[in-house]
């Protein structure tokens, strides 16, 4: 961890335009890299006063970025996408140049669902990572009784990879999301409630909010985000175009302080410091039962069977996570195109343009290089 | 600062007030709060007005479901409660019918309240909860967010005129290039199959452009 006791180059601190500042988040497991940057003193070592600001809703999130309230925030990946486009929303060019975090999200079904199909397969748990078809054939039974009312999923915001996810998972199974299915929208928080009293058949969410359900004996996890698709930002940071090219410096020195935090949170013992700090009434509020198992690989699955290992379940490091390539936000696209959410209309090329301008992959290396020079001193 | 944009904008809609208020006569009023006093001040504020609250507070899990089944005509909620995500979403749930809602705002900052405007708030009650103010920001929720509605549905139409004619076009100049006639009579010919045919002319332009497109190899 030879990086974290190096100083940053005087130069750099020299020309930061803008100290002090406000960085919005909402308070989740993967929040975990601009928490620990601020307990680790790791943004005071770049020349930067931080004061978190914890926002209950991404819309109300977005919204005070976009008036620039807040300086920089974590936001959903696809998020940068829908403002800077303006989908069915305000629109404000946006920019990320790094990515917080990868994977990390996991599709929980109710328990009564998870029983129903138990019984299908003989009242015998069938092999995890659920297939999709299992619910494409449950959803085939239950629509030849009179009382039949399609599912009904829940994930926390149109714009993000759960929802992708979520799609992918279903259509792998044979079911037309939206002809089928329900998809509806419900705050984190409030997830394992509406779970617990059948408001919603199933989720798909990021960490602890599967774990939680697990551990209150309401549902199980079946397939987590790393078994539908890998490797892909979960969470970025985003600021305004507008803010960086006014803050170019300060921006730099921002996003240098989190690859330090990542780096950090890449040492596994340093994970379990994580957990105890996630667990407190400031940030998550939940025991750390609830919330360690994810950070160390473990995903849980029912009351009645063993968790499941998986590698990188949630991934803040390694030599390229952090590295937002255009590929990554093409992709990206895509998804949101294939969701309806962006207009088929537009052509494969009018989509690069976009990504180029919303993300900046070169801004990074500045900020590798920087960190190299230090390295090298 | 708010309210002043809420006056001129009210001036504007003024003429459309009545027709609210002889189709409707009682509004139902859904607020999303745990905050027991302003929900109470805000009661206050409406007794004897057209608007009929319903409380709700935000921890409850089902709050769509309730929000479907309260049969709401307007929605209040805070601007920093965590259900603002899933009352934004309704606008995008096709099988919803879209509502007005105010927020709840402790800011007194300007742009950030256009910004949620733009999201699709209707209006703000910002600050302090004065009673005289209460009922006039409601109206002029209602009134703003039927304006909106109609213009939303002026675009759609307008969308969907600009792209029938735009397949009418070409099907013409096809018609006129290979068939050496005017556009007059290209115009007419179109026309004259759609109605035989029982179809809208934009469906019998595509389906010509298709074909030339398919006789000439997909080019």
């Amino acid at each position: 961890m030879s990086s974290i006791s190096t100083l940053p180059p005087i130069s750099l601190l020299n020309q930061i335009e803008k100290p002090h500042l406000d960085l919005g988040i909402v308070a989740l497991t993967d929040s975990a890299p601009i928490i620990m940057a601020q307990q680790l003193g790791l943004f005071s070592k770049w020349g930067l006063h931080v004061e978190l600001h914890m926002q209950n809703s991404w819309a109300t999130l977005r919204d005070k970025l976009h008036t620039e309230k807040l300086d920089a925030v974590q936001m959903l990946a696809p998020m940068p996408m829908a403002s800077s486009m303006g989908l069915l929303g305000p629109a404000c060019p946006l920019l990320t140049a790094f990515n917080l975090s990868m994977n990390g999200n996991a599709i929980t079904l109710s328990q009564s669902l998870f029983d129903d199909i138990k019984c299908l397969n003989d009242g015998v748990i069938p092999d995890l990572p659920l297939a999709g078809q299992w619910l494409a054939e449950i959803i085939e039974k239950r629509k030849l009784s009179p009382s039949y009312n399609p599912l009904t999923f829940a994930v926390v915001y149109p714009f993000s990879c759960h929802h992708y996810q979520l799609r992918d998972w279903l259509e792998s199974g044979g079911i037309d999301v939206d002809k089928e299915v329900y998809i509806i929208i419900i705050p984190p928080t409030q997830m394992t409630q509406a779970l617990a009293d059948n408001t919603i058949d199933g989720f798909c969410v990021g960490a602890p909010w599967n774990t939680k359900a697990v551990r209150d004996g309401i549902g199980c996890t079946v397939i987590t985000s790393c078994d539908i698709w890998s490797e892909s930002p979960e969470k970025v940071l985003a600021v305004t175009q507008a803010w960086q090219h006014a803050n170019p410096n300060t921006f730099l020195a921002l996003i240098a302080a989190l690859q330090e935090a990542c780096e950090w949170l890449a040492f596994p013992p340093n994970r379990f410091e994580t957990a105890i700090k996630l667990s407190q009434p400031e940030y998550l509020n939940e025991k750390l039962d609830i919330i360690a198992p994810a950070l160390l690989d473990s995903c849980l699955t029912s009351l009645e069977s063993s968790p499941r290992e998986i590698p990188a379940y949630i991934r803040f490091y390694t030599r390229q996570a952090n590295y937002p390539t255009l590929a990554q936000g093409h992709a990206l696209l895509v998804d949101m195109q294939r969701a309806g959410q962006v207009p088929n209309s537009l052509t494969d090329l009018q989509l690069k343009q976009w990504i180029e301008q919303i993300y900046r992959p070169d801004l990074y290396q500045q900020m590798r290089q920087i960190q190299q020079q230090v390295a090298s001193m | 600062m708010i309210f002043e944009v809420s006056y001129i904008y009210i001036c504007n809609l003024w003429f459309r007030m009545p027709q609210l208020s002889q189709s409707v006569l009682v509004l139902n009023v859904l607020i999303i709060d745990d905050n027991s006093a302003r929900v109470a001040a805000v009661q206050n504020a409406l007794t004897g007005t057209a608007y009929n609250i319903q409380h709700l507070a935000s921890t409850k899990s089902s709050l769509l479901k309730e929000v479907e089944a309260s049969n709401a005509d307007i929605i209040i909620l805070d601007m920093e409660s965590p259900s603002r995500d899933t009352i934004e979403s309704l606008s995008v749930i096709s099988n919803y019918n879209p509502k007005p809602v105010v927020m709840f705002s402790t800011q007194d900052n300007p742009a950030l309240l256009q910004e949620s405007i733009s999201a699709g708030v209707s209006s703000y009650i910002a600050g302090q909860i004065d009673p005289q103010r209460v009922k006039f920001i409601l109206d002029v929720a209602v009134a703003r967010f039927n304006e909106f509605q109609e213009l939303k549905q002026e675009l759609k139409d307008t969308k969907e005129k600009l792209s029938s004619r735009k397949w009418v076009d070409q099907a013409k100049a096809l018609l006129i290039e290979k068939q050496g006639i005017t556009e007059q009579e290209a115009y007419t010919a179109i026309r004259k199959m759609a109605m035989e045919n029982g179809e809208k002319m934009e469906v019998v332009a595509k389906n010509l452009v298709s074909m030339a497109k398919l006789l000439a190899g997909g080019r």
